[in-house]
This record gives structure tokens, C-alpha cells and sequence, in this order.
């Protein structure tokens, strides 16, 4: 099949000045001035390096927080913390390194690189981007805040229950792990969706997904991993905060929960997490490595297949976490399998860098230092993780120190080493500085020796029989000695670290200016003025021009949609697969309303926190407000004449074509909503099959009459689907009236569907803490509640834009978005009315 | 997006299998099909037996549909369908052997 | 000790000789999982000796060929890196791995043979245990009494959280969850004390929460048990 047919031949753009185009794209691009200017800014660049830097910091205070828990392990009767104390730290250390370095770090590095390598302006939701900075900054300032407060978590990162029940860990300890995280994980969807979108549909045109830069496939495994892998645990962590806020029982087994519920569903996204996290640096490795050895990538296509193998296999590891719950043998050898199978596509990638290496010619620059530090720490990592996934062995190293080894073999050499060699990597091309000699290396050398120093041994520790997590070992003189030296290396990988850290801003403050392609690289993000300017490219690269060597000619305004002559924030949106320029997207400019929304939100969890949970009632409706005003900036009030993006080229303005990036963006967040609602089917089936304590006592409640309201429910929100089809219509024949009045008509059966949602919730339901299965009930009917509510939303708001004449023959407005969502809520609906009746019947 | 959508197919028979075996495994244990006697032993080591080879066959006829062709459009959905059909494989053989509740 | 040297091949043996006496305090042997005292800890050590040997020769590679990777620029075959050496090499040791570890675990798995039932009850923190003795159960705190020479199933249950059994020198750890009973089997070589802790973190008093066993002889079972814990009158 030849692709070459759907994408025509684009002349560039004649020449134009490059300083005349830098100032009119600089105008309508950069960020305001001031501080105001940094609150409200959206940019890509921005945001990409606000998220690395405040996740250097976190990395800063875990790190501070490991080396309080390696002075108390020096000495078997350490008394330097108390052991709640130190029970606090490790918990916080293992978050915080989890989701406030880790995660934000690889999503602050997709933001920062993508629009470049691709060869767009931004990211496909720059207020998203915004968002989800600020709701990471909330939350991990909330995390923080109960650090110092004497009153952070304490059960361990993973958080097991029964031990974060209320009964055993009372006080908002827990709560706080188990909002503050969610919070956090607000950026996290925000920021797969967006990545997701922009490699999909904003590749430079003519960038087939066969051609683009390896970094991006990686991305988008990552992305797509992030949308199914998280809402696993946002569904755990909400059901376990219900359980301990209103004591739902999920989780409890005298009464038809589970404690295994939580560890299924946390390890659901435990394992994928690992990936999730490797992935980015892997792609790394792939761009920096052949950049380096001045070759090409050896095997580009089994690499591609490798990540595909990855995103797919690591969702189904996640039970080895768990090899020691008394699962039998035969699901155990399942994983089992699984855990070992997953090390080939990583093996594929080793070799093929190693190819690689042998392919070119390596030099022994500072990256590649840390490209050799990686291959030693992650090669032994991956190792001792295939040890782990062999039953009887894990049997033994469970929870002790060789578990804590193997993680950071795999962490530390799958993740900062290659994030150390990213850095040196890109410093010039994010501060347009040389870095200084001599600091760097020495800083590897200190943090390589120092790693293995501390965690090599730890191994030996673990089949010695430590335990994890444990403060003190007064009988186990025999691991002294051990532990004595994990803590001093610790504090020499901490002085490598602080040496590196002093390395990155000595460049940046002093670094004389660099070359502009300092390693030789081809891709595009080499081909602007560094450090970059706001808008990226003065025009976007086309087919012939996708190679660092087109700096000038992108420059003068030869590639497509050249500057800003209309005075808005434009891009160009590709087709998913073969990239073919379908419209131009205008994009929102800098607003401080990401900042607000994030707020409002952030009110509500610390509401939920203090327990004042009639509160969170007004926060919710401050959020819904906040949201409204969001979809309002968006909305576009007249017909747009289409834009000419290059001779002979024309296209239209994403208010007139269906495909745009905000459809892409629902489709994306409903496959991670529609994720959650099936890792809470899957509670409902664990719980009814496998959980001790059913089945249930016959329900109190039930009948003809709830049946009937029900199906009452369902006729509301399937009438509603009708509803927006009908207004569709009317919109496209010019019948604006009409149009309205389907769009009333929608909001009224939605609000009826709310209001029996609520009676049905206040009075057919039994007692939701009386047994798992009512709580689950309840639970289901506040999913398919809360998703009447936002149609409901919806409806009013294509209401609202029928009144104001926004939807028109040509520009279908909100009701595309309506739709997705409409017919998602109806269908998700369903399925809820059934297993509610079932329950009920089967009774 | 074709492109994704065969090189995915593989690799996403996989999930639905391997769903479906560790499902039917836990439903089989708490409902006790270990004890009702079947060919191969019991009605639970058949019935996960069965589903594997389910998936087996569905990747292979996935290999054998899926589009011809030269280079990387071509190389993916063949190691798509080969990832899938080799994950089948390897992850699920235990059916066959492994001590089941 | 006797028992390590005779399940490991000679060169080990001297490495293990050099871990084993660190672990010699207080219980014989620690907690040590490379001083098996039975024979499932000794499967499972065996298993780790030959992986461990296994991993130290792909370590080695990685690194030579990485060494080898600095010289001039080579002609170099994509398949042969990707498919060659990352799939199917990789995949063949990766699949003796798995087997080898499937056997071991099937072999090492409870059975319907007899074995000498126990139970371990966990609370917050500590253990309380339950023996079958010559005239009905015998309950002990903190010391789980069994016979040499003979499997013995561990029935592990928790008052509160979960907590997770471990006696490292005779067998893996399984973890004791509300509402489920979990049962583990091992078995002891010869008479002696050794050491048991909790490895599931569960809350404050969790490093605290240790347990010895003390193995009888097996022709002095169960007498020897009433005779520990103060006669029958218990």
C-alpha cells in the first residue's frame, strides 16, 4: 500500500526576514511579563522545564530522606529516628520518588521535547499542560506539608490494607498518601492524554508514525501505558479513601471485602508504573546513543516492536508482586511466565544498542559516561529481576533487601542514569551553553561508585534474611557490617549527586555560548535558536525539511504556516497515521484559569482532609464553574476563512472539521474513564467470586419498584443520546432553533436521569457500610451519578451555545464532544443497572 | 492508524487471553470445577486448556491474514501477530502442567 | 551446615562457607536464606547458586561486548543484534530459567502426604502458634516447636493486618491475610533452634516481630513438645 498518494507534494513557502518573523511569532507566543506572566503561562517549553525542576527538587528531598533511613541502618540499635518517624520516611521516600520525581520528571521531559522533535509549536492542550503542573505542585506540596507537619504517611508506599484502614492507621496520615497521590495523578492523566494527541496528530506533515523519532514511540507507549495504567489506582485509592472517610467496606473482610482487592488493583498500575518510567529513558538512550557513536539506530523496526511487546506484557507482571498471598500454582506460573517474557523485548533493545555501538564509533563523551553507567546498573537490575520472577526464589527475596536492591538497580540504572545522560545531553540546547569540564565526569564516577557501593551488597543483605522496612536488628549482629557500608557509599552517591546538580547550574549560569549542534544531531529540535524560543519554529518543518539542517530555511519562514500574521497561537494538525495536513488548530493563550482550576480542586482535597466533607460540596461546585469557563474560552463565535499554510495550500480552522485535537483528547480520557470502570467491574467480580464473606445477605431493599426506576434511568440517558443526534441534525440543515431546543431537550432527560440517580441512591439502596456489595452498588450508582451530572453539564453548555449562535451549519460547537460522552454514560449505565439488578436478584 | 490497529491486534489477543485464563482460573478454584472430572484431568484444567488454545488459534489466523508487504509497514503487524502469538505461548503453557487450586 | 555442603557444587561451597558463619549469632544460622536447613530452602538456594552463576556470565558479556564496542566503526548485521542475540538468545535461557523454577516450585508446593500440621497466628505483634501434641493441641507464644526429618504444614492466619511468616533457613514466606487461611510447607534436616521474623511491614512494632523454631528430634515426637512447654497439663 503506498502512502505516498495521501500526501501531496507541499511547496515551501517563499523566503521571508527571520528577525521580522521572530518578533511577530515572539509577540503572540511568549509568556507574559513578571511574575503574573510565569503564573498564567501555558507554553510548552515553560512548563516542560518547571516540571523537571521542581521534580529535581523533590528528588532532592527524597534523596535527603534516604540518607536519614541509611544513618538510622548504620548501626543495629539506631536510635537517630524513632520508628514512627522513620516509618513517615521511607514511606515518603518511596512516593515521593514514585510520583513527585519519577513520573512528573518523564512527563516534564515529554512536554519539553515532543512539539520539538515532531515539529509543531506546543502541545495539543497548552492549559492542560498548566493544569497539570499545578495540580502536581498542590498535591506534592500537601504531601510536604504533612512531612513536616509530623503527620505523612507511614504504611509503606504501596499503602496495603488493612494496616491504612482507619481502624489501624487512624488520623489523616493515610488520607493524606491517598488524596495528596490522586491529586497528584490529575497531571498524570492530563499529561498522557496531551502526549498522547500530540505525536498522533501533530507531526510536521508528510511524518509518517514509521518515520518519526524513536523518542516519540516511546513516548506514546508511555502515554497510552499512563491512560490505562493509572486509573487502576486512582479507582483503589478512591475506594479505600470512601472506606476510611465513610467506612464503605471494600476492604474489610468481616464484611465482603478484600485487603487483596487493594493489592490487585495498586499493583495493576504497580508494575505498568516500572515501564511506564523506563520507557522515556530507554527512548533517550535510543536518540542519544547513535547521535554519539555518529551512526544510525541498528534495528529502528524491532525496536518499535520491542515497545509494543513492553506496553502490552508489563500489564500482565503485576501478580508477582504478589507470589506470596497464597495464590496457587498454576495463576502464580502464569505471571511467573509473563515476568521472565518480558525481559526479551527488553534484551532486544540492549543488543540493538550495543549493535548500535559496534555500528559507529562511540565516544567517550560526558552522556555517554552515563549511557555506560546505565548498561552495567540496569543489565544487573534486570538480571536479578528475572531471579525475582522465578517463584520459589522470589518466595525467599520477597520484602527483604534484595528486593530493595534490585529496585534501585532497576530505577537508578533504568531511570536516572539515562535521565543524567538526557541532561548532559540537552543542557545546551535548553540553556544554549557548553557545559565545564571536568565537573561532570567527576560527578558520574562519584555517584557510579557510590550506588553500587550501597546497593551491590544490599543483595547479600536481603538473603541474610533483612527484612524490609524494619528500623532496627539488635538479634542480627551478622548484618552490621552490611549495612554499615550501604550507608556510607550512600552518602558518597549523595555527594555525586550534589556534585552533578552543582555541574547543571555552573553551565547554566557560566557556560560559555555552545555550538548550535553541538553533538552533530539530525533531529529537529537542533533546528531552531537555542535556548528556544517560545513558538519553537518560525514555520513547521516540511517533508524535506525534518533534519536539524534545516534551522535557516525553518527560519526565514520556508516550511508551512510561517509566523503569526493573524495574531493567534496557530498549528498544524496531521492525520494519525500518515501524517497529512488536515487543519489548522488556534490554540488558548496564557491564562491564569489552569491555576484557578487547580485551586478549586486542591480545596476540595484538603476539605476531604480536614473532614469537613458537607464542604467539598461548594469546592465541587466552584471546580464545575471553573470548568464551564474553560469550555467557554474555547468556543468560537463565527466562521473562520481557511488558512493558507503553504502555496496552493488551504485549510480549514478546527471550529469547521470534525477530527479535532479536543476530539482526539475525549476519545483519549475516555479510554482511561473507561479503564477505571472496568478495574471497578472487576472489583465487583473479585469481590462476588473470590472475597471470603458472601455471598452477600439478601438485600433489604429491591423489587418491582426499583426496577422500574432503573430502567427509568436508562431511558433518560439513552433518550438523551437521541437528544444530541437530533440536535446534530437540526444543526446541519441550518435549523438553528431546533438545534436549541434538542440541546433542552437533552438537559432536561439528563437532570431527570440525575434526579432518580439521587432518589434511587437516598432510598432503594441499602446501607452501603453494611456489606461490600451495597457499598459496590453505591459506588456504581455515584459512577453513572457523576457521569449524568457532567452530560447534564454538557447539554447546558451546547444550550447555551445554540443561544449565543455559536453552533452553525458549519461549526458543530460542543455537540461532538456531547456525544462521545452522552453515549459513553449510556453505556456505562447499562452495564451498572445490570450488575445492580443481578446483585439484586441473585439474592 | 491502520498500521496501529494491525500491529495492536497480536499483542491485544494476548491481554484478552491471558484476562480470560487468570479469570477463569480464579472463578474455577472459587467454584470448584478442580473436582468435577473431565478429560485432562478435570473440567478446570480442560476449560483453561481449551481457552489457550482458543488464543492460540486466533493469533495464528491473524498471521496468516495480516497484510503483505516490504519494510517497516509490513515488519510491524508480522511481529505484532508473532509477539502475540509467542506471548500466548510462553505465559499461558503452564495450563497444561501446573497444579491448579 | 552439613546439609548446605552436601546440596551445593564445590566452588560454592567455599563462598558459602564465607557467608555462613556471619550468620551464627544468636540462632544457629541467622536468618539467613543461603543456610538452608531443610530441604525446600535448599532447593530454592541451589536455585539462586545457579542463577547467580548464570547472571555473573551475561553480566560479563554485556561488558565485553561494550568494551569491544570502542574500536572503529564495524559492518554490522540489524537481525543478528535484534533477532539473534536480543530474541532468541535471550529467550532460550530465559526459558531453561522458567522451567527450572516451575519444577522446583511444583516440587516444593504442600501435598496430600501426612505432613505434620501447625498453626501460625499473627497479630500485631507478635505470633502465637498451635501444635498438634499427644493428647490435643498445644499453644505456644513466640516459639514454634516441629520434628525433624518430617514435612510440616504451616497454617498461617492474622488477628489483624497482614503479616508474613518467614523461617528463612527452612522455607520461602507466605503471608498471613485476613480472612484466608495460607499454608506452607517445609521441613527440617536436624534438631536445633532457628529463627523466624515477620517479613510484610505492618506497622510499628514490625521489626520487633521475630519467632524461633525449635526442630525435635523426630523419634522424640511429639513428647519432646510436651515436654518444652511444660507437659499435657497445657
Amino acid at each position: 500500500m503506498s502512502e505516498a498518494k495521501f500526501v501531496p507534494e507541499i511547496a515551501p513557502n517563499p523566503p521571508q526576514r527571520a528577525l521580522a518573523l521572530h518578533r511577530q511569532l515572539d509577540r503572540v507566543w511568549a509568556n507574559g511579563p513578571g511574575l503574573w506572566g510565569q503564573i498564567t503561562a501555558v507554553n510548552h517549553t515553560t512548563l516542560g522545564l518547571r516540571f523537571m525542576g521542581t521534580a529535581l527538587i523533590f528528588f532532592a528531598i527524597g534523596g535527603i530522606l534516604a540518607m536519614l533511613i541509611r544513618a538510622q541502618l548504620a548501626t543495629p540499635q539506631g536510635a537517630f529516628l524513632d520508628t514512627d518517624l522513620y516509618n513517615q520516611f521511607f514511606t515518603m521516600h518511596g512516593s515521593i520518588m514514585m510520583f513527585l520525581f519519577a513520573i512528573p520528571m518523564l512527563e516534564g521531559l515529554a512536554i519539553y521535547m515532543l512539539p520539538k522533535i515532531l515539529g509543531t509549536r506546543d502541545m495539543a492542550f497548552p492549559r492542560l499542560t498548566a493544569l497539570g503542573y499545578w495540580c502536581y505542585l498542590f498535591g506534592g506540596l500537601i504531601l510536604l506539608i504533612a512531612l513536616f507537619a509530623g503527620v505523612a504517611p507511614r504504611d509503606g508506599w504501596f499503602m496495603y490494607t488493612p494496616l491504612s484502614s482507619a481502624t489501624y492507621s487512624p488520623g489523616i496520615n493515610a488520607d493524606v498518601w491517598l488524596l495528596g497521590i490522586t491529586f497528584v495523578e490529575i497531571s498524570a492523566i492530563c499529561a498522557a492524554v496531551e502526549i498522547t494527541v500530540t505525536i498522533l496528530r501533530q507531526r510536521a506533515p508528510g511524518m509518517k508514525l514509521t518515520q518519526m523519532p524513536l523518542l516519540a514511540w516511546y513516548m506514546l507507549g508511555t502515554s497510552a501505558m499512563m491512560l490505562v495504567g493509572f486509573p487502576p489506582l486512582i479507582l483503589g485509592s478512591i475506594l479505600l479513601e470512601v472506606e476510611r472517610a465513610f467506612d464503605w467496606p471494600f476492604f474489610d473482610v468481616a464484611r465482603g471485602g478484600d485487603p487483596l482487592l487493594w493489592q490487585h488493583l495498586f499493583w495493576l498500575f504497580g508494575h505498568p508504573e516500572v515501564y511506564i518510567i523506563f520507557l522515556p529513558a530507554a527512548g533517550v538512550l535510543s536518540t542519544i546513543i547513535p547521535v554519539l557513536c555518529r551512526t544510525t539506530i541498528v534495528g529502528y523496526g524491532a525496536i518499535v516492536a520491542a515497545i509494543v511487546a513492553l506496553v502490552f506484557l508489563s500489564f500482565g507482571l503485576w501478580v508477582h508482586h504478589m507470589f506470596t498471598v497464597g495464590i496457587p500454582h498454576m495463576a502464580l506460573a502464569f505471571f511467573s511466565a509473563a515476568s521472565v517474557l518480558v525481559a526479551v523485548p527488553t534484551a532486544v533493545q540492549v543488543f540493538a544498542w550495543i549493535g548500535t555501538m559496534w555500528k559507529g564509533q562511540p565516544q567517550l563523551r560526558l552522556p555517554m559516561l552515563h549511557v555506560l553507567g546505565f548498561f552495567l546498573t540496569f543489565v544487573m537490575g534486570g538480571l536479578t529481576g528475572v531471579m525475582l520472577a522465578i517463584v520459589p526464589f522470589n518466595w525467599q527475596a520477597h520484602d527483604t533487601a534484595f528486593v530493595t536492591a534490585h529496585l534501585h538497580y532497576v530505577l537508578i540504572g533504568g531511570f536516572v542514569f539515562p535521565m543524567m545522560a538526557a541532561a548532559t545531553y540537552w543542557m545546551p540546547q535548553i540553556t544554549g551553553r557548553a557545559p565545564i569540564k571536568g565537573l561532570g565526569a567527576a560527578a558520574f564516577w562519584v555517584i557510579l561508585i557510590g550506588f553500587h557501593g550501597t546497593f551491590f551488597i544490599m543483595h547479600l543483605t536481603g538473603l541474610m534474611g533483612m527484612p524490609r522496612r524494619i528500623d532496627v536488628y539488635p538479634a542480627n549482629p551478622e548484618w552490621t557490617w552490611l549495612n554499615l557500608t550501604s550507608s556510607i557509599f550512600g552518602f558518597v552517591m549523595t555527594i555525586g549527586f550534589a556534585l552533578f546538580a552543582l555541574d547543571l547550574i555552573l553551565q547554566a549560569l557560566m557556560g560559555r555560548r555552545t555550538a548550535r549542534n553541538p553533538w552533530r544531531a539530525p533531529t529537529l529540535e537542533w533546528a531552531m535558536l537555542l535556548p528556544t524560543p517560545s513558538y519553537t519554529f518560525a514555520s513547521l518543518p516540511l517533508p524535506q525539511q525534518q533534519d536539524a539542517q534545516a534551522r535557516l530555511t525553518l527560519a526565514r519562514g520556508e516550511g508551512a504556516l510561517p509566523g503569526a500574521a493573524r495574531g493567534v497561537r496557530e498549528l498544524l494538525v496531521t492525520d494519525a497515521g500518515t501524517a497529512r495536513p488536515d487543519h489548522v488548530a488556534v490554540l488558548p493563550g496564557n491564562s491564569a484559569l489552569p491555576l484557578g482550576l487547580a485551586a478549586a480542586i486542591g480545596l476540595f482535597v484538603l476539605m476531604m482532609l480536614a473532614g469537613l466533607y458537607w464542604l467539598t460540596l461548594p469546592a465541587l461546585a466552584l471546580v464545575a464553574a471553573l470548568v464551564w469557563r474553560w469550555g467557554r474560552g474555547m468556543a468560537f463565535t463565527r466562521d473562520h476563512a481557511p488558512v493558507t499554510v503553504a502555496p496552493g495550500l488551504d485549510l480549514p480552522v478546527q471550529c469547521h472539521t470534525p477530527m479535532t485535537l479536543s476530539h482526539t483528547g475525549a476519545v483519549c480520557l475516555l479510554v482511561a474513564n473507561g479503564t477505571l470502570f472496568a478495574s471497578l467491574l472487576f472489583g465487583v467480580g473479585f469481590l462476588s467470586v473470590v472475597a471470603p464473606g458472601w455471598p452477600a445477605p439478601p438485600p433489604g431493599h429491591g423489587g418491582v419498584a426499583e426496577a422500574w426506576m432503573i430502567g427509568a434511568t436508562l431511558v433518560a440517558l439513552v433518550f438523551g443520546a437521541f437528544a444530541v443526534r437530533l440536535a446534530d441534525r437540526a444543526r446541519r440543515s441550518g435549523a438553528g432553533m431546533l438545534a436549541g431546543a434538542g440541546a433542552g431537550a437533552g438537559f432536561v432527560s439528563n437532570l431527570v436521569a440525575l434526579a432518580l440517580i439521587a432518589w434511587l441512591a437516598g432510598t432503594a439502596l441499602d446501607d452501603p457500610t453494611g456489606h461490600a456489595r451495597d457499598a459496590l452498588r453505591g459506588v456504581l450508582a455515584g459512577y453513572v451519578g457523576l457521569h449524568a451530572f457532567i452530560v447534564t453539564g454538557f447539554a447546558a453548555f451546547a444550550f447555551d451555545q445554540a443561544r449565543r449562535g455559536e453552533i452553525a451549519p458549519s461549526r458543530p460547537g460542543s455537540l461532538p464532544g456531547w456525544r462521545l460522552w452522552q453515549d459513553y454514560t449510556a453505556a456505562t449505565a447499562l452495564i451498572a443497572a445490570a450488575i445492580v439488578l443481578w446483585q439484586g436478584g441473585a439474592a | 492508524m491502520k498500521l496501529l490497529a494491525w500491529t495492536l491486534a497480536g499483542p491485544t489477543i494476548w491481554a484478552i487471553v491471558f484476562s480470560l485464563v487468570y479469570a477463569l482460573h480464579g472463578a474455577g478454584c472459587a467454584l470448584g470445577w478442580q473436582d468435577v472430572e473431565a478429560p485432562l484431568g478435570s473440567a478446570h484444567r480442560l476449560a483453561l486448556t481449551l481457552a489457550w488454545s482458543a488464543g492460540l488459534v486466533a493469533c495464528g489466523m491473524l498471521l496468516a491474514v495480516r497484510p503483505a508487504g516490504e519494510g517497516r509497514e509490513a515488519y510491524l503487524p508480522r511481529a505484532g501477530a508473532w509477539i502475540g502469538l509467542g506471548a500466548t505461548l510462553f505465559t499461558l503453557f503452564p495450563v497444561v502442567f501446573a497444579s491448579t487450586c | 551446615m552439613r546439609v548446605l555442603l552436601d546440596v551445593l557444587p564445590h566452588p560454592i561451597k567455599r563462598f558459602a562457607l564465607l557467608t555462613v558463619p556471619l550468620g551464627l549469632a544468636g540462632c544457629e544460622g541467622g536468618l539467613s536464606a543461603l543456610a538452608p536447613a531443610g530441604p525446600v530452602a535448599a532447593d530454592i538456594a541451589w536455585l539462586w547458586w545457579a542463577m547467580l552463576a548464570g547472571a555473573t556470565l551475561l553480566t560479563l558479556l554485556v561488558v565485553v561486548l561494550l568494551v569491544l564496542a570502542f574500536g572503529p566503526p564495524r559492518a554490522v548485521s540489524d537481525r543478528r543484534w535484534t533477532h539473534g542475540l536480543g530474541l532468541w538468545f535471550s529467550l532460550g535461557i530465559l526459558t531453561s530459567v522458567l522451567i527450572a523454577g516451575l519444577w522446583v516450585g511444583e516440587r516444593i508446593l504442600p501435598r496430600d502426604d501426612g505432613a505434620v500440621e501447625v498453626e501460625a497466628h499473627a497479630y500485631q505483634w507478635g505470633w502465637r502458634f498451635t501444635q498438634p501434641g499427644a493428647d490435643g493441641p498445644v499453644e505456644t507464644d513466640g516459639v514454634l516447636h516441629i520434628p525433624a526429618n518430617r514435612p510440616v504444614d504451616v497454617l498461617v492466619t492474622t488477628e489483624d493486618v497482614i503479616h508474613a511468616f518467614w523461617v528463612p533457613r527452612l522455607a520461602g514466606k507466605i503471608d498471613a491475610i485476613p480472612g484466608r487461611i495460607n499454608r506452607l510447607r517445609l521441613q527440617a534436616d536436624v534438631p536445633g533452634t532457628l529463627s523466624g521474623t515477620c517479613a510484610e511491614f505492618c506497622g510499628i512494632g514490625h521489626a520487633g516481630m521475630r519467632f524461633e523454631v525449635i526442630v525435635h528430634a523426630d523419634e522424640d515426637w511429639p513428647d519432646a513438645l510436651a515436654a518444652a512447654t511444660g507437659g499435657a497439663d497445657e
